[in-house]
Formats: C-alpha cells, sequence, structure tokens
C-alpha cells in the first residue's frame, strides 16, 4: 500500500490533474464570449483592465468591498495556503536554504525561518479554514447553499493542514527536507524508490501525501475549478471599455456621440 | 403531471395563441423535460460566461446580502447563488462527470417538469441587475444564467403574458403599447401643445420627416412620462438640428434582451438600423431606456445581420457633451427642489453612464443629494428587467424589492417636506418607481434626467 501510494499514485494523480483541467479549460474555451458583458465602470486601456484583474487576484477586491468577514477567512487562507505551497517547493528544492542562497541571513538562519514560517502559516491557515467551516454552519444564507461537497472540500483541506501541523510539531512523526527531496528526485526521473528509503517509513508523511494526491484528482472535477475559473470569468467581464467596442462586428456604438462619429457632429452642420 | 410544488409565485402565463405572436410552438408537458435539457446544454456550450458560472461557483454566498431580492423577500431562492442553482443543478447533473458519477454529493438533480416551474418563478423575481456580478470575488454573473433561464422558457413555451403581448407588439407596431402612427402623430400633437402652454415657444416633435437624427424614444414616453419626451424635444429644438421620430419604431426598449436573445433581441435591433437607413438620418439618439440602452450599446453591434454604418448615441451622452462645450444655457434655478438620482443597474453597471448622469444632474438642478450606496453600487428598484406584474401576488413581491430602494431614498431626506424628485433615468424604473414611492411613502416625485433639462432649457412660463 505504502508502495503504491508513494511510486505508483502520484503519477496517476498528476496525469488526472493536468488532463483534467484541459479537458475543463477546453470545454470553456470552446463556449464563446457571445456579447459584451463588461462590467462598468471599467479601465479604458488593456493594462488597466489586466491590473485590475491582478487586483481582484491578489486582494480579492470585489469581495473587500462586499464582505469584511468573508473576505478576512478566505483571503487569509488563500494567501496561508499559497504561502505553503510556495514554502514546499523551496523546503524540499533548496532544503530550506532559500533566505541563504539570496544572501539574506545564514544557513542556520534560513533553515530556522523557513521552519517558523512553515508551522506560523499552518496554524494560520487551519484557523483561517476552521473559521470557513464555521461560517459554513452557522450562516443561515451559506448553509442553504451548501451541498455535502462543500462541507466535504473544507474537511479535506482542514485533514491535509492537521497531519502536516503534526509533523511540524512531533519531530519524531515528521520528516526532515533531505529524504523527502531524494524521494522528489526519484520521481522526477522515474527512478525507482528502494524500501530503506525514509519516507517509507513515515505514516503521517504517507498519509499526507495520499490525501493531497485525493484532493489533486478530484480537482478538476470540483468547484476547485473557481482557480482557474476566476481568470476566465474576470477575462471576461473586466475589459477594457473602449467606445465603440473591439472587435465586434458593424456599428459604432458609443459614448459621447462625437467620439463615436468621428468628431463629425451628426446635427447637420448647426452645432 | 400534477405539481407537488406549492406557494410558487408566478406571473401570469402566455397562452398558447399569445406565443404563436411571437413565433414560438410551445412544447407540450410530456416533452418539456426533454427539450430542455437539449437546450440547456446548447446554451452551456455557446455562452462561455454561462458554462463559468455554472461549474466556478463556490457557494460562498457573498451575493445574498448584496441582492435587493433576497433583502426584500428572504426567500431562500433570491439568493443569486440559489436562483443560479436551479439551472446549475440540472447542467451538472447532465453535463460534468461529477454530476453524473456523484449526483447527491455535489448537489445535482434530475430535472423534473416541477423545477421549471420554479425556474418559470424565480428567474421571473431577478431583475437582472447585476449587482452579484459586481460583488462575486470572481465577478460570476448570475444576470447570465437568468438570461439563459429564460431563454430556456421561452423556447418552451413559458413567458409571462406581459413580456409576449410587449413582443408580440413591439413586432407588430414597433413600440411596446401597440401605438399606431395615427396614435403617435395625435399624442405628439398633444405634447406640442402642452410645451406651448407650458413654456410659450413652439417646438415640434417631427414623425416620419427626412431629418439628421432619429430619436428613438421609449413608447412609454408617450404615455407615462411625456415630460421625457417634450425634454427630448425642447433639448433638440434648442441645438436647432433636423431631427425625427418613426412610427415604425418608437421604442427604445428591447425585451428580446429580457426573454429572447436570439430572435427577438436581432430582430428590434435590425428594426432601428432599416428604419435609420430608409430615413437616411446620420445618427441614431437612443432615449431613456435602461436595458434597452444596454441592448443597443452591448448587444446590438454583435447581433447586426450587416455592418450598422449609422452611430449610434445616447441622448444623455448627447446632453452632456453639449453642456461640456458650453451650448447649452440651462437655467438650473428653475429646478430649485431637492433631488437625488437613482442610478439604473443597466446605466451604471452595463454600459458606464454614471459620470455622465452626474455631469448632466448637476448641470440643471441646485439641490442634489447623492443616495448610498451610489453609481455602481447602487441597488436596483425592482423592476429591472420589466418585470412589472400587476396581479397582487406579483405587485406585492414588487413592493418588497423596491423596498431597500425606499430606504436608499428616505435616507437621503429629498422627501421629508413632500417635495423632492427621485431622478429615475430609465423607462422601466420609472414605472417601478411612480407606484413605489407611493407605496412606500417617501414624499417625491419620480422623474426623468431629460425632464429635468427641458425645465431648465425652457423655463415654464409660471415660474
Amino acid at each position: 500500500m505504502t508502495y503504491f501510494i508513494l511510486q505508483i499514485l502520484p503519477y496517476i494523480s498528476v496525469s488526472v490533474l493536468i488532463i483534467g483541467l484541459l479537458y475543463r479549460m477546453g470545454r470553456w474555451a470552446s463556449g464563446r464570449i457571445v456579447h459584451n458583458i463588461t462590467l462598468t465602470p471599467a479601465p479604458t486601456t488593456q493594462a488597466g483592465a489586466l491590473l485590475d484583474i491582478a487586483a481582484e487576484v491578489v486582494f480579492f477586491k470585489s469581495l473587500y468591498k462586499a464582505d469584511k468577514s468573508l473576505w478576512s477567512g478566505g483571503w487569509i487562507m488563500h494567501v496561508a495556503l499559497f504561502s505553503i505551497l510556495g514554502g514546499h517547493i523551496m523546503g524540499i528544492g533548496l532544503l530550506g536554504l532559500q533566505f541563504y542562497y539570496i544572501g539574506l541571513t545564514s544557513e542556520h538562519t534560513s533553515e530556522y525561518l523557513s521552519n517558523l514560517l512553515g508551522t506560523s502559516f499552518g496554524v494560520v491557515v487551519l484557523l483561517a479554514l476552521l473559521y470557513l467551516l464555521y461560517r459554513r454552519m452557522a450562516i443561515n444564507e451559506v448553509k442553504q447553499l451548501s451541498a455535502p461537497s462543500d462541507y466535504l472540500h473544507l474537511l479535506m483541506l482542514i485533514a491535509i493542514v492537521t497531519v502536516g501541523n503534526i509533523m511540524r510539531f512531533v519531530p519524531e512523526w515528521g520528516i526532515h527536507y533531505e529524504p523527502v527531496r531524494d524521494y522528489v528526485a526519484n520521481l522526477l526521473t522515474f527512478t525507482p524508490i528502494t524500501p530503506d528509503m525514509e519516507v517509507m517509513h513515515k505514516p503521517l508523511f504517507v498519509l499526507h501525501l495520499l490525501l493531497v494526491q485525493i484532493l489533486m484528482i478530484y480537482l478538476p472535477f470540483s468547484k476547485l475549478l473557481h482557480i482557474p475559473g476566476m481568470f476566465a470569468h474576470r477575462w471576461i467581464i473586466n475589459r477594457p471599455y473602449v467606445e465603440p467596442a473591439p472587435g465586434m462586428p458593424g456599428v459604432a456604438v458609443g459614448g459621447t456621440g462625437h467620439a463615436v462619429s468621428g468628431g463629425q457632429s451628426a446635427s447637420g452642420g448647426v452645432q | 403531471m400534477p405539481l407537488t410544488e406549492t406557494g410558487l409565485k408566478q406571473p401570469v402565463k402566455a397562452s398558447a395563441a399569445d406565443m404563436l405572436k411571437i413565433n414560438i410552438n410551445p412544447v407540450p408537458d410530456d416533452q418539456k423535460v426533454e427539450a430542455a435539457i437539449k437546450h440547456l446544454n446548447e446554451l452551456g456550450q455557446k455562452f462561455r460566461s454561462l458554462m463559468l458560472t455554472f461549474e466556478s461557483c463556490v457557494k460562498c454566498g457573498a451575493c445574498a446580502e448584496n441582492c435587493h431580492t433576497y433583502l426584500g423577500t428572504r426567500d431562500p431562492y433570491n439568493i443569486p447563488a440559489n436562483r443560479a442553482d436551479l439551472l446549475r443543478k440540472v447542467y451538472k447533473r447532465y453535463f460534468t462527470p461529477e454530476g453524473r458519477f456523484f449526483p447527491r454529493l455535489i448537489g445535482a438533480k434530475d430535472l423534473e417538469l416541477e423545477d421549471l416551474e420554479k425556474m418559470f418563478s424565480y428567474f421571473y423575481q431577478c431583475n437582472e441587475c447585476r449587482r452579484c456580478a459586481l460583488v462575486c470575488p470572481f465577478g460570476l454573473d448570475t444576470c447570465e444564467v437568468t438570461m439563459a433561464g429564460r431563454q430556456l422558457l421561452h423556447w418552451l413555451g413559458m413567458v409571462p403574458k406581459l413580456h409576449a403581448a410587449v413582443g408580440a407588439a413591439m413586432a407588430k407596431t414597433g413600440n411596446h403599447t401597440g401605438l399606431t402612427k395615427a396614435g403617435i402623430v395625435d399624442t405628439c400633437e398633444f405634447l406640442e401643445e402642452e410645451i406651448m402652454d407650458e413654456t410659450g415657444v413652439e417646438i415640434k416633435i417631427p414623425v416620419d420627416q427626412p431629418a439628421d437624427i432619429l430619436y428613438i424614444p421609449s413608447s412609454a414616453d408617450f404615455l407615462l412620462n411625456p415630460n421625457t419626451m417634450t425634454g427630448a424635444a425642447k433639448f433638440f429644438h434648442y441645438l436647432g438640428v433636423k431631427w425625427t421620430i418613426s412610427s415604425e419604431i418608437t421604442e427604445a426598449g428591447n425585451f428580446g434582451l429580457l426573454f429572447d436573445q436570439r430572435a427577438t433581441l436581432r430582430a428590434n435591433c435590425m428594426r432601428v438600423i432599416d428604419e435609420a437607413l430608409k430615413l437616411g438620418v446620420k445618427k441614431i439618439v437612443w432615449g431613456e431606456c435602461g436595458h434597452g440602452w444596454r441592448a443597443g450599446k452591448m448587444y446590438l453591434p454583435g447581433m447586426l445581420d450587416r455592418p450598422g454604418r449609422i452611430p449610434i448615441v445616447h441622448i444623455h451622452d448627447e446632453v452632456r457633451y453639449y453642456i461640456e462645450k458650453g451650448a447649452l444655457k440651462l437655467h438650473k434655478e428653475v429646478n430649485s427642489r431637492p433631488v437625488t438620482l437613482h442610478d439604473p443597474c443597466n446605466f451604471g453597471r452595463a454600459c458606464n453612464m454614471c459620470d455622465t448622469l452626474r455631469v448632466v444632474m448637476n448641470a440643471c438642478v441646485t439641490n442634489f443629494v447623492e443616495m448610498t450606496p451610489n453609481r455602481e453600487r447602487n441597488f436596483c428598484c425592482g423592476g429591472g428587467s420589466a418585470i412589472l406584474f400587476d396581479d397582487p401576488e406579483m405587485y406585492d413581491l414588487r413592493i418588497k424589492f423596491s423596498a431597500k430602494k425606499a430606504e436608499q431614498v428616505r435616507e437621503t431626506g429629498v422627501g421629508k417636506n413632500g417635495d423632492g424628485i427621485l431622478c429615475a433615468p430609465c423607462s422601466i424604473c420609472k414605472a417601478q418607481l411612480y407606484p413605489m414611492v407611493e407605496e412606500h411613502e417617501l414624499g417625491v416625485e419620480v422623474k426623468g434626467l431629460i425632464d429635468l433639462v427641458g425645465l431648465a432649457l425652457y423655463p415654464p412660463l409660471n415660474k
């Protein structure tokens, strides 16, 4: 079983994730942007529109204006989760020496910082997830909207994070960066793993990895599609607002009439 | 199959005969479900925005407290995400892998006849105001789902009597109220006399005359909002331009946007262009109508069957242009009563017109008070997408939908002496607000923006 989870499942889960996402995004792409449904007021340049989308993606701007408590829970959860993902790459890829490599700290301090950040964000993301779960159960409107899967997504993330946190807080159940790096290197180079590798003997690590892989497998078939979905839909609705609208056939329609009619007044030479 | 769902509030449905007038042969009940699934697939595949809205919603509930229909009724199906779920659950069940294999888990369900009845109820309780799109973290647009839902119901033959009748009248006469040319000419002569009495100036409202500008009024401006029609006449007269209205298209609105975005929307768009060509005008100026301008500005360019070469602009933008050019002498002291402005949703969130409305407003009145929230964050009047149904149950809903608006107007304090003005530059807003300011006892009179422009251009004699 451990062998299956560590050696075979990763290739399956990564393939399902990638192919699944391509399938869903391909379906989206085959639909058309039929009408101009730009949400106004909108910027007048492409750069401005991209900046708007960036502000939405990075700061959840619309949500901040609409619902501060949901924004707090949601934004903190996403930022912490994103930092943790980054932390995994740094920790496993650079063994926690990233701050040393960019010349900020000594080797020792870098690893210490890496551990500190990982542990803190682990706690933060857990608290934020618990708040979101509480919110889903406590606020009547959200409760009415929720399907069983909406709770399961949160519980799944809570489970993954909890296992990760236990590995942080109970050193003997945790695992160091090096053995994981060797394991990942083996996966990437298609080198078979051997029974004496440390990863094979860390049940919590195996569990953590298993849960993550299950998440990766169902991600393209769940509401977690909001990750690419956000970019795709913002692309439709946060467009530069130019008069007349670009890329549309036919007639010039727009704001100040004289701009539309090429500076010509239509009033028959009176104005 | 008998309907088990009770207590559904529905507008009166168009009969089979009514539907034939808008070229739809209603699908018999026993074939509706099958037909609906087929059409839903077509809609989902065509509209990327629709598919994304179906597949990316995380059910965070941010839309709930931002929807005036939910705030007014507290009916769970009026939460935008839940309203969209009526269609989303069915779409997921049939057209996504997760819904095919785990429907219960993700909240997908088979389509049944009574779901269609539920959709008919709740998609016609949505004002298509897009405030939910504004607050959604992903910008998912429930309006797109409502539009798709209404399209689907239209193809099945389920359209409110009001919308079907308007669609038929539009196809027959070129306006929503069924006015014939004789009626239009008559009304215009009457309005000319009114202007004469009011201002002492002779101002004509030309019908079907050779001209440079074709003005597309809302047909409600002949009956319900005559001051908007005379306001526009005064504006064109002041500029001294050659303008006309056409008896073939005296309708700024386009109900195609609201229940049928294919044939009806296209036919109405083409009607404008055809008439402009026939009259040989140089420019089309659109009248005061929110959804109509959204259709004309955002949808029309993509709907035309051939290139349209005559520019189309909105009268508010025209007025703004001449104000900024200093070409208008506006006696703003005439409009000294306190005024607040209701930003029509379609102008604010779909057509980028908030600044224009304020430039015109500030040039025409002396006591302008903003309501909160305003501009693109404004709440809908509760009549949006023409759900102006008169049967008692639906009328009661309209009062509830406008509760948030009433609260906003009250907070401005413009009506505290009973002489306030609520400026609502949109025909549907006006039709909704005329009775609603009475129901909520707001102490304000509902007026259009062009009404105020007209008053400021040619002050009434008795002032």
